[in-house]
């Protein structure tokens, strides 16, 4: 991590509420320059809201916003010059080609890259000709990346920047995001994909209904709330759950996606008690299995949701 | 500047790239031009035939009048039977039958009240109006003549033709009006189109002036409208010889003024619509009923009197009234200043309009 103390984002009780929606509902945190912060929530959690009011596009209701300390609301102008912003949704003028749409953009800002640049740096350069509007989803996904690069930004806004991305072309967003790291930049990202918050995130956020629930590492998430490990398995005959839960070491019994999840302090002593009441109930547990708890176990606990739903 | 420039020619780009816009933007008015064209027939300067029938046994009067007919320069003259004329009016080769009947030249030489006959036919709208007017002023100089006055006053082609444009001629800038109407009130579909497809919020996220993004739009319609008013009126003075009598600088000056006026419209409607097929309808919904009743197709007298009131609201009855009278000093509706002031207004008012509530997502 090559962060330094300086902050690049400071946000303090932000509000932004659309009738009788609380979107953002007083949030506070801070993105170290260099820092990759990552924000995680289910569908309507406010992510797109927050950043949204960090890039100028929505006025808070009330709180402090400041971006490279500067009030949003005062100076626009000169942070727009200094972002790169990704929308969650958009579409860019259908009849342009990528070549056209790069070098459109270009002439908006002060600093700019080549065309040329970006376009090797989001892997287009066989449909640099090509208009946006004939682009399959995950190019124009692509086209949108390297728009928000144009204008070599200190600091990057990415809104579910791997949705509708094949796994080749997520791998290669995640170098690129690195890329932009190395280089000192800062990056504010949202996903609904764990191993991708887990890869690419210094700290992450997890919200739901406008609030920010937990914030820190990822380890530190983890460890916050599951000191043991999980085991995991599942079966065609039902294991009763009060006595999965006074199995040796077991400290709680859930379903998850159809598995039953066993979070132990003594996996060994778990394990052969779960062999043994399988034997008794002439049951097999399938596809049984030990890890540790993920960020996804977190997300679940937090939200009670899964997090892509 | 770069960037107001850049702006501009996507939009071009955009424009030129869509062939739905290219058609309604060009095709279209050109099409119109061409249809009428057809339609009505006779340019400004195409002769009108008719017949003529000496029932006199050539007369001084009846040679005069012939005479006098064939001077004029708009209509050639053909003589033959009064049967003979009938059939071929019915036959469509000639407009009308001039009569004149026996015994009109004693009559005349004893001044004895007489007149000619006019054989017309009704169908043929205009240029019915016009024969009318021509036979009056042969007649009425004829008269002069027979008083013993000497002829002063000659039949003029040039008066004819002033007070008798021909329908082209009086369509050309109707359709150039209708052309500047549709290409800034179709401008809310991009706008709407831009906005739903966050277009207008992805460039609200970069540092690009606000007023560049309208500007170009602006600056790419009124080019387009240059380019418009040149291709129709072209196509008017080469294919169907229209006389365009006003001078380039006014010419300019008015399709810049009307293009604009229709353009705050565009932009006003783009306020308030929501979807792009919102957008379709009610541009459709605007520029029809205006098209039909601003007076640039047919005379507005024909119509009720409360959609009269409504035409003398409407902003395409001063731009067509503004065209016709710099271009071919048509009849006037009003006062070229009024038109200029009324237009003017439309475009403050819904300029004013589209500035205070116009959304960019
Ligand atoms: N312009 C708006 N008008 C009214 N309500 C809005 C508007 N934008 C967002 N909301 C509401 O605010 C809440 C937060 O939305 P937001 O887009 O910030 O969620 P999100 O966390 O980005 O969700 P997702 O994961 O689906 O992208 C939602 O309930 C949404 O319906
Ligand atoms: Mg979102």
């Amino acid at each position: 991590m090559t962060q330094s103390h300086e902050s690049v984002i400071r946000v303090s009780d932000l509000k932004k509420f659309y009738g009788d929606v609380k979107a953002v509902d007083g949030v506070t945190f801070e993105v170290a320059r260099g820092e990759v912060f990552g924000m995680l929530g289910p569908n309507g959690a406010g992510k797109t809201t927050t950043i949204e009011v960090l890039e100028g596009l929505r006025s808070p209701d009330s709180g402090i916003v400041e971006v490279f300390g500067l009030d949003v609301c005062k100076h626009p102008e000169s942070i727009k010059q200094r972002i790169g912003v990704q929308l969650q949704s958009v579409s860019l003028y259908p009849r342009l080609t990528v070549t056209e749409l790069l070098d459109l953009f270009g002439t908006f800002f002060k600093n700019r890259v080549p065309t040329k640049q970006l376009i090797d740096a989001v892997d287009l350069g066989e449909r640099a000709n090509a208009r946006s509007m004939d682009l399959s989803g995950g190019q124009q996904q692509r086209l949108s990346i390297a728009l928000a690069l144009v204008n070599d930004p200190d600091l990057v806004f990415l809104d579910e920047p791997t949705t509708g991305l094949d796994p080749q072309a997520r791998r290669s967003l995640w170098d690129l995001v690195k890329g932009l790291q190395e280089k000192g930049k800062s990056v504010v990202l949202t996903t609904h994909y764990m191993e991708e918050a887990t890869e690419l995130c210094d700290r992450v956020a997890i919200m739901d209904h406008g609030h920010i629930l937990e914030m820190g590492t990822v380890p530190e998430l983890i460890g916050r709330r599951f000191k043991e490990r999980a085991v995991f398995f599942d079966s065609t005959v039902k294991f009763p759950a009060e006595r999965l839960g006074k199995l040796g070491g077991v400290t709680r019994a859930t379903q998850e996606d159809g598995q039953t999840v066993l979070y132990s302090k003594d996996v060994a002593a778990t394990i052969g008690g779960l062999l043994a009441m399988a034997d008794e109930l002439s049951a097999e547990p399938h596809n049984l299995g030990i890890r540790q708890a993920t960020l996804e176990d977190v997300f679940l606990d937090l939200t009670g949701r899964a997090l892509r739903d | 500047m770069k960037t107001l420039i850049a702006l501009t020619i996507a939009n071009l780009k955009g424009l030129t790239r869509d062939r739905a816009a290219l058609f309604w933007t060009f095709f279209f008015p050109v099409m119109f031009v061409f249809l009428f064209g057809w339609i009505f027939g006779g340019s400004g300067d195409a002769k009108v035939a008719i017949g003529f029938v000496d029932q006199d046994n050539h007369s001084a009067a009846s040679a005069g009048l012939q005479q006098a007919f064939q001077n004029v320069s708009l209509l050639t003259v053909q003589t033959g039977s009064l049967s003979d004329e009938q059939a071929a009016m019915q036959r469509g080769d000639i407009a009308a039958i001039v009569v004149v009947p026996e015994g009109l030249g004693a009559a005349a030489g004893s001044k004895t009240p007489t007149s000619i006959e006019l054989y017309i036919d009704p169908s043929q709208g205009q240029t019915t109006q016009g024969i009318q007017q021509i036979a009056d002023k042969v007649t009425g100089a004829a008269n002069l003549e027979l008083a013993g006055a000497t002829a002063v006053i000659g039949v003029q082609d040039k008066t004819l033709q002033s007070t008798n444009i021909s329908n082209v001629a009086y369509l050309v800038p109707s359709i150039l009006a209708m052309a500047l109407m549709q290409l800034g009130i179709f401008a809310a579909i991009p706008l709407v189109q831009q906005r739903e497809k966050g277009i207008l919020k992805r460039i609200g996220a970069t540092p690009l002036a606000r007023w560049k993004l309208v500007g170009s739009n602006v600056l790419t319609r009124l080019m387009i409208s240059l380019v418009d008013a040149v291709v129709i009126l072209g196509i008017g003075l080469a294919v169907f010889h229209v006389q365009i009598v006003g001078n380039l600088i006014e010419m300019t000056a008015l399709v810049l003024l009307g293009a604009a006026t229709f353009l705050s419209i565009g932009f006003m409607l783009a306020s308030f619509l929501k979807t792009e097929e919102q957008a379709q309808g009610v541009v459709q919904v605007v520029q029809l009923p205006m098209m039909f009743l601003s007076g640039i197709f047919f005379s507005f007298d024909f119509l009720p009197g409360f959609l009269q009131t409504v035409a003398r609201f409407l902003p395409l009855t001063y731009l067509g009234d503004a065209f016709r009278q710099v271009m071919v000093n048509g009849t006037q509706v009003a006062p070229l200043g009024v038109d200029v002031a009324i237009l003017t207004g439309w475009l403050v008012v819904c300029l004013g309009i589209a500035a205070r509530s116009f959304r960019w997502e």
